[in-house]
């Protein structure tokens, strides 16, 4: 490019530089984001998969029915090295508890995880903050994320009752660090870490009822990716340990290798983000295309002048990419910077909820290259046809050029019809033409603003369907307390001492018993982690006469019926974490307690919000185990539903059945179990959200350059309007009309997008966690909120192009070229 | 004295929805160098049409356009440009200088589009051109500030940046009140007296007086060709 074309390029960009500054900053806006996201996902890819590794996770979890001396676990595991494919095993055990802090009770319980005071902690590992391992025996760590929720400092003493029924008093000596498992608050769940001496010291046997392995493939030493392989060579250890040790297996624990328990959450709600501000970084450069586009149409006599005196087309080509470049050089220039902030700010928000501590949240240096290069050469992809089209303009095409056309192109009709109604505003008619005489710069603006309101929509929709699913767990509570106990017990026998509670209402008698579902002879294989939650199959016994169930939506057999033994209802999410296909009419094995016994299944349901279900009736699992119709918890509806009264109904019910000599394992309202899975969509909704407003402002600034554009090419026009008599008020009025008419029609143009991106975003998430989609919802509030936001902002941003219509001379119009 | 243009059964047609409207009607014609020209005629008589054929801005349906010793029909758009830049000048009725240039950046751009003038002598040349055209003092000015008769003075020093053997000029002075209009037709009677070849296409009676030849086009067909004493 010459210097004297240089210089024109500085002049050009001058005289525009309005326009230039819009663009530069619907370019920066969108890639602010995109880069602060990219920026955080690697950081937060690579630190969740170092923080996560690093604990050395078992492959797979072998879970014992009785527990084994920690002596023979140690034998067992030093021969389970020696297996094909295994490369690490270790013993360890695992129990939950009710706590009291200093002798006061807590309603979260605490998850205890039990390791031998030798044990090498090559695997499955933590660390010790404060102290080292082992705990010294009558001490235990918390882990650091429980202290806040269990009210709990180093120092305190809890109460903590054994697998065996025993209260332990130890003395909190330290936290640990344990990125393997998802945070302790979002959880409800408190961690701590014991040593088999700790238990030894309160005369309780030193016992483990977990094998945990690593395998690897053949000739590999690190652990493998492959989740079937790993099931494989578990399932041959667990077969081995029952026929060479005589060992119950009640399951094995399989989750998918390589990935934190909320690894899927987090690249879901990264990848919606990168989506979304990926799209927002693509509309805006297409706005930026297609303003460029009016730059260089603008351009068209200067590009004939050019080619006249002697231009060819490369270097006329040269000047226009030189200014999309200027263009989309200051756009990633003044992205750089907030788009580190915004990744750093963002990536600590995710570690939080991932319950790691990164090293560094610096981003890896190829997301550098990667947003300079989209800030480069996107725009520039984008302007590239437009660019190629203006450089190759001939004089001829050059001379023939006028400009925008007069007349409307579509819609003529209704509008004829409109223009014959007496007393419509004419202002407003020529308003409605103008808006459709530029169709593509109509449909851009218009959609533009339609893809952001179709964010926004959809987003809150999915916010709609979330609470749908909150209000279906809610309907099916119909109860207020759940009491677990220790040991089954008669519900008959107890019915007529918790009746004495004020408050309570009716009792049922029901059990839940942690589960392996698997085909006929085979162990079951879960997808659980080890903090026994996200994966877990759980068996449901209802008893006969129940008013505390609504049944869960069948999607083929049938329900069970009343009293039916041998037959059980499984929900789609068991058939998911098992990852074992079975149909209704087939027959499955159901083990509980290191138990198993077969099942026909009746019918497969579908569940949200819970963890894995399984159905049988009371009188079906009695039989099927051989034992008297007993429960491990009960249900309890109170007078009153408010939260005071389910709490002193719960306290009041544990203390008398403690008193009864009846051992309580938990006694707390049902208030609380829904404080666990709110947490988990609420913040990829919000960013879900937070994408549509940057794209609502590349709207409005598409909207406000259109609307530029076409005050622009309308001068003469307005000059005349002007010379006929229309006052600035006037003038004013239509142009702003016209942004208004493109702000509503985007609304009615998002319309039907919206309903397909809620049904696939609540496909999207209802599949991610709860193998279902979510229930479709549509949130008016959001429409009529939109409806208003984008109306204000048309109306804003066609202030610049009003006004500069409003105050255009007469004289001014008729010179203008 | 060779020939600078050579047209041959030249015919222009554009097609609309009536038909074919012919603009040249197998037009030839030879303009011989350093002769000034006047193509005159009415409204609809294809003169604009003729000047953009011998520019090479439009392709003629069929015939030939040999001007400068090229055959514009076997140039390419770049080839047609870069063509014009080394040996044509062009004067349109309404200036078209650049806005976003100054009046003598505006008589540079042609140069560094040639290249056949030296980098170093550009500036020189384009003070020196507008001085000859008698708006030197105008040279830092932007083309927005200057009266009409100014811009198209330096509009015709644009046109002779390159010292091209031709200049084709199309109604140069249709935007000029009289008296300047006067003043640009004696600027491009000196151009000819230092052995300038023009083409002028205009409407103007009074330019018979410097004119060496005048033809005349009615319906895209030459009716009269008149040479009228002026020497050129």
């Amino acid at each position: 490019m010459t210097s004297l074309l240089t210089v024109k390029l500085r002049r050009d960009l001058q005289a525009a530089w309005s326009r230039i500054v819009l663009m530069v900053i619907a370019i920066a806006v969108s890639l602010t984001v995109f880069s602060g996201v990219l920026y955080a996902w690697s950081a937060i890819n690579r630190e969740t998969e170092q923080a996560y590794l690093r604990t050395e996770p078992a492959s797979a979890t072998i879970r014992f029915g009785p527990p084994i001396d920690a002596e023979e676990m140690a034998a067992i595991a030093a021969a389970a090295r020696r297996r094909p494919g295994v490369i690490e095993a270790a013993g360890r055990a695992q129990f939950t508890s009710e706590i009291e802090v200093n002798s006061r009770a807590r309603d979260i319980p605490l998850q205890v995880f039990v390791a031998a005071p030798d044990d090498p902690m090559r695997m499955a590992k933590f660390w010790v903050r404060q102290g080292h391992w082992p705990p010294a025996p009558g001490k235990i760590f918390i882990r650091r994320d429980s202290l806040a929720l269990l009210d709990v400092a180093v120092g305190d003493t809890v109460t903590v009752e054994t697998p065996d029924g025993e209260s332990a008093r130890l003395r909190v000596a330290g936290t640990v660090y344990d990125p393997s498992l998802a945070p302790a608050p979002q959880q409800q769940t408190g961690q701590g870490y014991l040593s088999t001496a700790s238990l030894a010291r309160l005369g309780e046997p030193e016992v483990l009822d977990q094998l945990k392995l690593q395998v690897a493939e053949p000739g590999q030493a690190a652990p493998s990716r492959d989740r079937e392989a790993i099931a494989a060579v578990a399932s041959r250890a667990g077969e081995w340990l029952q026929q060479e040790h005589g060992l119950a297996i009640r399951e094995i624990q399989v989750p998918k290798p390589y990935a934190h328990p909320h690894q899927g959450q987090a690249k879901a709600l990264l990848s919606a983000l990168l989506t979304g501000a990926g799209a927002a970084l693509l509309l805006s450069t297409i706005l930026v295309a297609n303003m460029l586009n009016g730059l260089f149409v603008q351009q068209i006599p200067q590009i004939g002048i050019m080619k006249a005196i002697g231009a060819p087309s490369g270097r006329i080509g040269l000047l226009y990419l030189a200014m999309t470049l200027t263009v989309a050089g200051a756009a990633t220039l003044l992205a750089l910077a907030p788009g580190l902030l915004i990744g750093r700010a963002f990536a600590p928000r995710v570690f939080r909820f991932l319950g790691i501590e990164a090293d560094s949240v610096a981003a890896a240096w190829w997301t550098y290259l990667g947003v300079i290069a989209a800030g480069l050469v996107l725009p520039v992809l984008m302007a590239l046809g437009p660019l190629v089209k203006a450089s190759r303009t001939t004089v001829r095409a050059a001379i023939d050029y006028r400009g925008l056309g007069s007349s409307p192109r579509v819609a003529t009709g209704f509008l004829a019809r409109l223009g014959r109604i007496p007393r419509f505003d004419r202002s407003l008619l020529m308003a409605l033409r103008n808006t459709s005489r530029r169709p593509a710069r109509f449909l851009l603006s218009a959609g533009l603003l339609a893809s952001a309101g179709m964010m926004f929509v959809a987003g809150m929709s999915a916010r709609e369907g979330t609470k749908a699913v909150a209000e279906e767990a809610q309907d099916k509570l119909r109860w207020d307390v759940v009491v677990k106990l220790a040991n089954p017990t008669s519900v008959e026998a107890l019915a007529p001492v918790v009746e004495r509670v004020p408050g309570v209402g009716r009792i049922e008698g029901w059990t839940i018993a942690s589960a392996g579902v698997s085909g006929p002879g085979k162990i079951p294989i879960t997808r659980t982690y080890p903090d026994q939650g996200h994966g877990s199959v759980f068996v449901t016994a209802i008893p006969a006469g129940t008013t505390m169930l609504k049944r869960p939506e069948l999607q083929e057999g049938r329900w069970l019926r009343p009293g039916e033994t041998g037959a059980i209802v499984l929900s789609q999410v068991t058939l998911a974490n098992t990852g074992f296909d079975v149909h209704a009419g087939g027959t499955v094995e159901l083990s509980v307690d290191g138990e198993s016994t077969d099942w026909r299944v009746a019918g497969i349901v579908e569940e949200r919000g819970d963890a894995g279900g399984a159905y049988v009736t009371a009188e079906g699992l009695a039989k099927a185990l051989g034992q008297p119709r007993w429960s491990n918890t009960l249900r309890i509806a109170t007078g009153n539903h408010d939260e005071r009264s389910r709490e002193a109904v719960a306290n009041a019910v544990d203390g008398l059945l403690t008193g009864a000599g009846i051992e309580v394992q938990s006694a707390v309202s049902v208030g609380q179990q829904e404080a666990a899975t709110g947490g988990h969509l609420e913040p990829i909704l919000v960013i879900l959200l937070a994408t549509a407003l940057p794209m609502g402002v590349i709207g409005c600034i598409g909207l406000a350059s259109a609307m530029g554009a076409n005050v622009l090419e309308r001068t003469r026009e307005l000059g005349v309007m002007h010379a006929i008599g229309a006052s600035p008020k006037d003038v004013r009025r239509i142009v702003v009309a016209e942004g208004v008419f493109t702000a509503l029609a985007s609304c009615l143009l998002a319309v039907i997008p919206a309903l397909g991106l809620t049904a696939a975003m609540g496909a999207m998430l209802g599949n991610l966690f709860f193998y279902a989609p979510l229930p479709f919802r549509i949130s008016f509030l959001a429409a009529a909120i939109w409806t208003v936001l984008v109306i204000l902002g048309a109306i804003l941003a066609t202030q610049a192009a009003a006004i500069r219509a409003s105050r255009l001379t007469v004289r001014e119009a008729l010179a203008y070229l | 004295m060779g020939h600078a243009i050579q047209v041959r059964d030249l015919v222009k047609t554009y097609p609309q929805s009536a038909g074919e409207f012919v603009a040249i009607d197998h037009l030839s014609l030879d303009i011989a160098q350093g002769e000034l020209v006047a193509v005159v005629g009415r409204s609809g008589s294809g003169k604009t049409t003729l000047l953009n054929l011998l520019a090479g801005i439009d392709r003629p349906t069929s015939g030939t356009v040999r001007v400068a010793g090229a055959e514009l029909g076997s140039l390419s758009e770049s080839g047609l440009a870069a063509w014009r830049g080394r040996n044509v000048g062009l004067v349109f009725q309404f200036f078209q200088l650049l806005p976003t240039l100054s009046v003598a950046e505006n008589v540079m751009l042609p140069m560094d589009f040639a290249n056949k003038i030296p980098v170093g002598e550009r500036r020189d040349r384009a003070q020196h051109l507008l001085e000859r055209v008698g708006v030197g003092d105008q040279a830092d000015k932007m083309p927005a500030t200057l009266s009409g008769g100014q811009q198209q003075r330096a509009a015709i020093a644009r046109a002779l940046a390159n010292d091209p053997p031709i200049l084709l000029a199309d109604e140069p002075t249709g935007n000029l009140d009289s008296a300047t209009a006067d003043a640009v037709l004696s600027l491009f009677a000196d151009l000819n007296a230092d052995g300038q070849t023009i083409v002028v296409v205009t409407h103007e009676r009074d330019i018979r007086s410097i004119i060496g030849r005048e033809v005349t086009l009615q319906d895209g067909r030459v009716v009269e060709d008149e040479r009228t004493g002026v020497p050129s």
